[in-house]
């Protein structure tokens, strides 16, 4: 992995930095130790450029991608990327000084810091360890740090329990995150995160107000009554968007069941046949910069 | 104009503060660790201020359009609790080399102990390890002796006086200061520390070169608009205005600038405060003019 990252690192970050991290990370290799380590954790600011962003080209995206399938620098900034790196190096050495070592690190981050941290989990040794820590980073009101957990992160989708799944997938949606971009929001869904997003969504219409279309992704098929009768009132009520995510829904069903919805959803569902309409392109879609 | 405020306690303070700060101009703050009224009695309350300094606060203050620095340190107060000190030093390797640390402070003497010697030397001996500014607290009783005293220690250490800002200076201990190589923060802080008027009457005599003017406004009854208010108030007396941004301003940055974690460029490619995008309503607007009414009576005695 460190092969394919400090490239990856290289093509954005100044060259002196570069020889520091590569210096750093040798000499904590050959002999660990704790303080300068901290340092070098931490000031990783005093080398890197605070406003650099992480660029990856297609050919080496898709060689993490088979890597570690799902795992994703997009949105990174150089600081998260030079402290996985160094992370990376803390995962060789003796089980407990490496889960003292993160826990200390975590325990005192700052925001850059413990999304790097967390970005790191479904690279490290002893990943069974870390199930707690990213539940508890997912309560943070910080988006910055619940992103580094929920997006383009692995982690969850391979460790979470169910309950924690569907946790972090409803305060996803509550605060408006991209549900495209959660590894395995495809795979994970169940019928107890189906029956939640129905309350949640009869909340909000109650309110008045509205729920992303993204959100009925997480339906699992056949859908209960409940939820056919939802998506008839997204198909009455709904956004041109609604009305997409309703089609990927139904596309899924029994035809015999929702025979009665296919002709309100003749485009949608070509457009889906056709294969220009998918969960990933909604969502892609619907991403906008959060206010 | 813009002002650096380079010692202001804002986990004491309130929005409106921020809102009337960012109003009057203040762009940048360092926020000092300190003591925060009653004595600590666990380490883990220490990691958990410092955690806001580094973390809610520094959000806190951007969303009013403020950057938000901080020094990490034991202060002479509760370093004469020893145990508690061993614990804060075993700490401290991991906060001093973050993002936006500008310097190990506030440090320095209280009661001017021995528990309190050792733990600025030991903390001045971490300065020099991680290359970073010392902010200096000096006593507010028998303060002529302890500034001293206290760059005597520096000096023992090693520290170079040109990194060090002695802060709470008076007439008393700012000829030795600044004759020393030091930089020289004043305090302007109503009944206890320095009036503003004060303040002018030093600048008439020293002039600006190497003096900070900063509120170390706290939990107490201060005043976070002073580093404002004692511009207005040099201007009014005829200090010039290459000088009145020299103490309020460039002087705190080149100094805490030195720690390589602060510079211009973190507020100078912002669009700066546009009071509709970042607050539903018109609250920063209401606190500008709460700020005019507040500047209006810009001396503090």
């Amino acid at each position: 992995m460190r092969d394919l990252l400090f490239p990856i690192l290289a093509a954005t970050a100044p060259a002196p930095a570069m020889t520091w991290l590569g210096d750093t990370v040798r000499e904590q290799e050959s002999a660990f130790q704790k303080r300068p380590f901290y340092y070098a954790f931490s000031g990783v600011s005093r080398h890197f450029d605070k406003r650099g962003l992480i660029e990856v080209s297609e050919e080496r995206s898709q060689a993490l991608d088979a890597k570690v399938a799902g795992f994703s620098l997009e949105g990174w900034d150089q600081f998260r990327l030079a402290r996985v790196l160094l992370l990376l190096t803390l995962g060789k050495q003796e089980k407990t000084v490496f889960l003292e070592t993160i826990a200390a690190l975590l325990d005192t981050a700052d925001l850059r810091e413990a999304a790097a941290v967390y970005s790191a989990f479904p690279l490290l040794p002893h990943q069974e360890e870390f199930v707690e820590a990213s539940v508890d980073g997912l309560r943070s009101n910080i988006v910055g740090i619940f992103d580094s957990i929920a997006l383009g992160n692995p982690f969850p989708a391979a460790h979470f329990t169910a309950e924690a799944w569907n946790q972090m997938v409803l305060k996803a949606i509550f605060i408006n995150r991209p549900l495209y971009r959660i590894v395995g929001i495809e795979e994970r869904r169940n019928p107890d995160l189906s029956a939640a997003v129905s309350s949640l969504a009869h909340e909000r219409w109650a309110a008045g107000r509205t729920l992303t279309p993204e959100a009925w992704r997480n339906c699992t098929s056949p859908v209960s009554d409940r939820i056919l009768t939802d998506l008839e009132h997204l198909l009455d009520e709904g956004t041109a968007a609604d009305r997409e995510a309703a089609a990927l829904v139904i596309a899924r069903e029994e035809p015999d069941r929702v025979r009665h919805l296919h002709e309100q959803l003749e485009a949608e569902l070509d457009a889906i046949a056709g294969g220009s309409l998918t969960w990933d392109h909604l969502g892609e879609r619907l991403e906008s910069p959060i206010t | 104009m813009r002002f650096f405020d380079s010692h202001v306690h804002m986990v004491s303070r309130t929005t409106d503060d921020y809102q009337r700060m960012a109003a009057a101009g203040v762009t940048a703050i360092v926020e000092p660790s300190f003591w925060q009224g009653q004595p600590r009695t666990e380490a883990g309350t220490f990691k958990d201020y410092f955690n806001s300094l580094i973390g809610f606060e520094r959000f806190r203050a951007s969303q009013f359009g403020i950057q938000h620095y901080c020094t990490i340190g034991l202060n002479p107060k509760e370093a004469n609790n020893e145990k508690l000190a061993e614990a804060v030093m075993e700490l401290m390797p991991l906060y001093i080399c973050k993002e936006g640390v500008v310097g190990i402070g506030e440090i320095g003497f209280d009661d001017q102990t021995k528990a309190e010697e050792k733990y600025l030397r030991r903390q001045a001996l971490l300065a020099l390890e991680a290359d970073l500014p010392i902010q200096i607290h000096t006593p507010h009783r028998d303060k002529r002796a302890g500034t001293i005293r206290t760059m005597d220690v520096l000096e023992d250490v090693g520290v170079d006086p040109a990194k060090v800002i002695i802060d709470h200076n008076n007439e008393e201990t700012v000829r030795a200061v600044l004759d020393r190589g030091y930089w020289a923060a004043f305090t302007i802080y109503p009944h206890t520390k320095l009036g503003n008027q004060r303040m002018v009457e030093v600048m008439m005599e020293y002039g600006a070169e190497r003096i900070v003017v900063d509120s170390a406004a706290d939990w107490g009854i201060s005043d976070p608009l002073a580093v404002p208010k004692t511009a207005a108030l040099m201007k009014d007396r005829g200090i010039t205005l290459e000088q009145i941004e020299q103490v309020t301003y460039h002087n705190p940055l080149a100094a805490y600038g030195q720690s390589g974690q602060v510079s211009e460029e973190d507020w100078e490619g912002s669009a700066g405060i546009d009071p509709t995008a970042l607050f539903e309503g018109n609250s920063l607007l209401r606190g500008g003019m709460d700020v005019e009414s507040a500047m209006s009576q810009y001396l503090i005695e």
